[in-house]
């Protein structure tokens, strides 16, 4: 067989080209599965700037990953969303609430979250909340405590039916008296609940414990302040 | 025209003398029973060191061995460089299928008997191979200048920091400083590149010069005894009676695993791609859980699962009892049977370092002894543990999730795996063992005592009583009458 | 070298002692030595000053004391004192600042006791815990738990000027831990 006549020339120049592109497609192929995406390269966990990223990795552990059962409230409940003061959650978020078992995520307080990454979160959990508020009419976030005798015939309005006559207890919600419960929780965290419930475990808001006559401002404080009466001095 | 080409080929023979090289060399009479399957691991070795060396010098085109610029370096040559990933993914291949495949070797010259009498010295210098092999590895590692690359070398300091008396000097020597830093890259880079790759030539050299001088063995049939005495006239009378050039009789199979290795590695490294870097090299970045690569995660198992008394002892005087082992074998054993099948010891040596080798590399790839880290603010709570539960037992489930108890303990699997999984643990433990453990600590747990108020002892614990399945009842303390318990 | 003529078959080694030829082979082999040692020493002396080690412990500022309020534990970094121009981000030694009441401070090394790896301080649970073999530390730096032989190593520390200066400048081994510990 010849190889190099002058008559094959072009037929040869083709097929060497075809054999160089399809080496080439071959080993210079940079579209190989295991190349490395630019979007996987490391990068310092101060950088990450995705919503979904910084939840799961900073909040779901208490807060719940899909937010529908979660040992601490989930943050997807758009009448806690509507109730919160969003200088307040920023706050909580950034320094933590002492005595509690909500810790700092600042830095400046010994977490690991930059100031633009817990701005990420607060506005990602607050999206949607402004217009909520306008239509829900919830009590104040902030209020001091009210009366404690009338805080304690209001419990037996609202609040008896499930966790008992003296709170200790009843068919569907467990004491909200102990002390030792008392001493985990703040104040606020006891008139959010009371305002807000605890959708997922099944305790209605400030509307629904007795249907059609949702509590007043005045009678959320006062049952705060019979709850805040059970605490060890 | 085809006698024009002879005479020029002659011409440079005649000045070269290759023909007569080559006689001496690869066509060198074999065993023809050593074309064997079990015969082509040493050539496998071969062959990854010289894809290493053509990898490892594209590499070096590129990378710069400076503590403050090696890594970006690493990532040009990940994401800019074209086929930069590439190169760095096949020299990453190239030194497991390297080690891997030396280990091979290793193992079928230990079973085959083939460094008994008179092959001590290939032995030898084989193992001298292993271990600058394994240094290239290591070295290798530190390479990729990344977090795992400062910690893993912050490992190796600490283990140097343990030998008596000369313990930091040593820890000087590694480190160049007194600290990791730019001098340490350096002294790496230059045993990687160098003193490593100039050794290894050197003793692969005498390893074949003693493989062409004292001929490759042949394959041992069982009762066939090694005498000192007549061995050598047995090897010579076999070569006479059944002797083939290695090249082209007996070569291949060498050639066709060869290709193999090459498609593997080159599979690999096209499906997997290169490992890392993983983070700039800062060491005051302490959010790093670093890990060593795949042929040293068994010392790190080594390093997790030994008691703590027994470590200095073992991770020191281990390494210089193999090494003496290793150097002593051919002399230990001589002579006698060379067969496998006549070696049970042998077998059962190879059965049990392999079984040992896998097993704590498995277990290194799991690591269960390392907490997770981030456990605590990223695992949540299952929500069978939650329904139901009172507010004190919620307000426990929270403790549990703030007190870091996560990074340890799993509930239904998920979290730490350094202690065990809570979701039963009503049933092992009583309400007065719980709170003692939490307190006081012990079997490797730290005591919380100081660090927890008793009302949150109360809450944990009450949230840990609700922790067993419906069908199992919790454990009860037998001191207490069981009407009283309820 | 002068072609030996084929009719001489003498041995062509410098063993015949006391004949010119072996004079010059050994003079040859002497004068390799001289040239040689003249060559190494200065090899061997470039080599070995990277063995010679400065002073260890200096002190290092850390940063106002404002930086570390009183009751936490902070993570500190230093620019090590002994560095090279290249070293980079290298050079940056982090450290923890335990603040107490009163005053008075613990600085901790990074470095797990155990194997070196980088301790994290938990605030909730006041621990230092280890990312690779789950060493445990109470807050004060002693040993809570797991592999670590020993507690933290613990930095020398003195206020001076407004500012808490700690002495290291080395990485801390069981062969040569802190000098306060």
């Amino acid at each position: 067989m010849r190889f190099f006549c002058r008559e094959n020339w072009g037929q040869q120049l083709r097929q060497a080209t075809a054999l160089v592109g399809l080496l080439t497609l071959v080993s210079g192929c940079d579209w190989m599965p295991g190349k490395p995406k630019p979007a996987e390269r490391w990068q310092p966990d101060t950088a990450i700037t995705d919503f979904a990223n910084l939840y799961q990795t900073q909040c779901a552990g208490c807060h719940s990953r899909d937010g529908r059962m979660a040992a601490a409230r989930p943050l997807n409940d758009p009448v806690y969303r509507a109730f919160v003061d969003p200088k307040i959650f920023r706050q909580v978020i950034a320094q933590g609430v002492p005595g509690t078992t909500m810790p700092a995520f600042a830095q400046s307080a010994g977490g690991l979250l930059t100031d633009a990454q817990i701005d990420i979160l607060v506005q990602n959990l607050l999206a949607g909340a402004e217009s909520d508020r306008a239509t829900l009419r919830l009590p104040p976030y902030r209020a001091a405590p009210g009366d404690v005798q009338r805080g304690a015939v209001a419990f037996q309005t609202f609040c008896a039916k499930c966790h008992g006559k003296d709170g200790k207890g009843g068919p569907t919600g467990g004491s909200v008296v102990d002390p030792n419960y008392l001493a985990l929780v703040s104040d606020q965290a006891l008139r959010t609940a009371v305002v807000v419930g605890r959708v997922d475990l099944g305790m209605p808001d400030w509307r629904g414990y007795v249907s059609g006559r949702p509590m007043t401002d005045t009678e959320v404080s006062d049952v705060v302040a019979w709850l805040i009466s059970h605490r060890k001095k | 025209m085809i006698k024009r080409l002879q005479q020029i080929a002659q011409w440079f023979d005649d000045r070269l003398h290759l023909t007569k090289l080559f006689e001496s060399t690869a066509g060198h009479h074999v065993p023809k029973s050593s074309g064997s399957w079990f015969y082509v691991f040493g050539s496998g070795t071969l062959l990854c060191l010289m894809l290493q060396l053509v990898t490892g010098t594209c590499l070096a085109f590129v990378y710069v061995p400076s503590a403050d610029e090696a890594y970006l370096t690493l990532e040009y040559l990940t994401y800019q460089q074209p086929l930069g990933w590439f190169l760095r993914a096949l020299h990453y291949w190239g030194s497991n299928f390297m080690v891997g495949i030396m280990m091979l070797h290793m193992a079928q010259v230990f079973l085959f008997g083939a460094y008994k009498y008179p092959r001590e010295l290939t032995w030898i210098t084989g193992v001298l191979l292993m271990f600058v092999t394994l240094g290239l590895a290591f070295t290798g590692q530190v390479m990729r200048f990344d977090q795992d690359a400062y910690w893993g070398l912050g490992i190796g300091t600490a283990i140097m920091g343990r030998v008596p008396i000369i313990g930091s000097d040593l820890v000087h020597l590694m480190l160049a400083g007194p600290i990791i830093a730019g001098e340490t890259l350096s002294r790496f880079f230059t045993l990687h590149v160098f003193i490593l790759p100039g050794t290894i030539l050197a003793l692969i050299g005498v390893h074949l010069r003693l493989v062409l001088a004292k001929g490759i063995n042949e394959y041992p049939k069982p009762g066939v005894v090694v005498k000192r005495e007549t061995y050598d006239q047995e090897y010579e009378a076999i070569i006479k009676k059944e002797g083939v050039p290695f090249v082209p009789a007996a070569i291949s199979k060498d050639l066709v695993f060869s290709a193999l290795v090459m498609f593997a590695i080159f599979t690999c490294a096209a499906v997997f791609g290169p490992k890392g870097p993983k983070g700039f090299p800062d060491p005051t970045y302490i959010q790093t859980a670093p890990q060593p690569d795949f042929f040293f995660l068994w010392v790190y198992s080594v390093a997790a699962l030994l008691p703590p008394y027994t470590e200095t002892f073992v991770l020191l005087v281990g390494p210089v009892v193999a090494t003496l082992a290793l150097f002593a074998l051919p002399f230990i054993s001589n002579t006698g049977e060379k067969s496998a099948r006549k070696r049970p010891i042998a077998v059962l040596t190879v059965v049990v370092s392999l079984l040992a080798l896998s097993l704590l590399t498995w277990a290194g790839i799991r690591s269960p002894w390392s907490p997770e880290m981030t456990a605590w603010t990223s695992d949540s709570t299952p929500a069978a543990f939650l329904k139901g539960r009172s507010p004190l037992e919620l307000q426990g489930a929270l403790v549990l999730q703030y007190k870091q108890c996560r990074n340890c303990h799993s509930l239904d699997g998920i979290g730490g795996e350094r202690g065990p999984d809570l979701s039963r643990i009503a049933t092992r433990l009583t309400r007065d063992q719980l709170i003692r453990q939490v307190i006081q600590g012990g079997g490797n747990m730290p005591a919380y005592g100081k660090n927890l108020s008793p009302a949150e002892v109360e809450a944990l614990v009450a949230f840990m009583l609700t922790l067993h399945p419906s069908n199992v009842p919790p454990v009860r303390d037998s001191t207490i009458p069981a009407q009283a318990a309820l | 070298m002068k072609p030996k003529s084929p009719s001489t078959p003498t041995k062509p080694c410098a063993c015949e002692g006391t004949s010119r030829r072996g004079f010059f082979f050994k003079l040859g082999i002497g004068i390799n030595v001289v040239a040689g040692s003249l060559l190494a020493v200065p090899i061997i002396g470039y080599v070995f000053s990277s063995f010679r080690r400065q002073a260890p412990g200096q002190w290092i500022p850390l940063g106002a004391l404002d930086q570390f309020p009183a009751g936490t534990t902070r993570l500190a970094t230093y620019r090590n004192p002994i560095t090279r121009p290249w070293d980079g981000k290298t050079g940056d030694i982090p450290c923890w600042v335990r603040s107490m009441e009163g005053g008075k401070f613990q600085v901790f090394a990074i470095n797990c006791a155990h194997l070196g790896c980088p301790v994290r301080w938990f605030e909730q649970s006041r621990l230092f815990l280890c990312p690779c073999h789950g060493g445990a530390y109470y807050e004060d730096g002693s040993r809570a738990s797991g592999p670590p032989p020993r507690g933290l190593f613990e930095y020398e520390y003195k206020v001076e000027e407004g500012k808490l200066l700690v002495k290291g400048g080395f990485i801390p081994t069981l062969a040569q831990p802190l000098s306060k510990s």
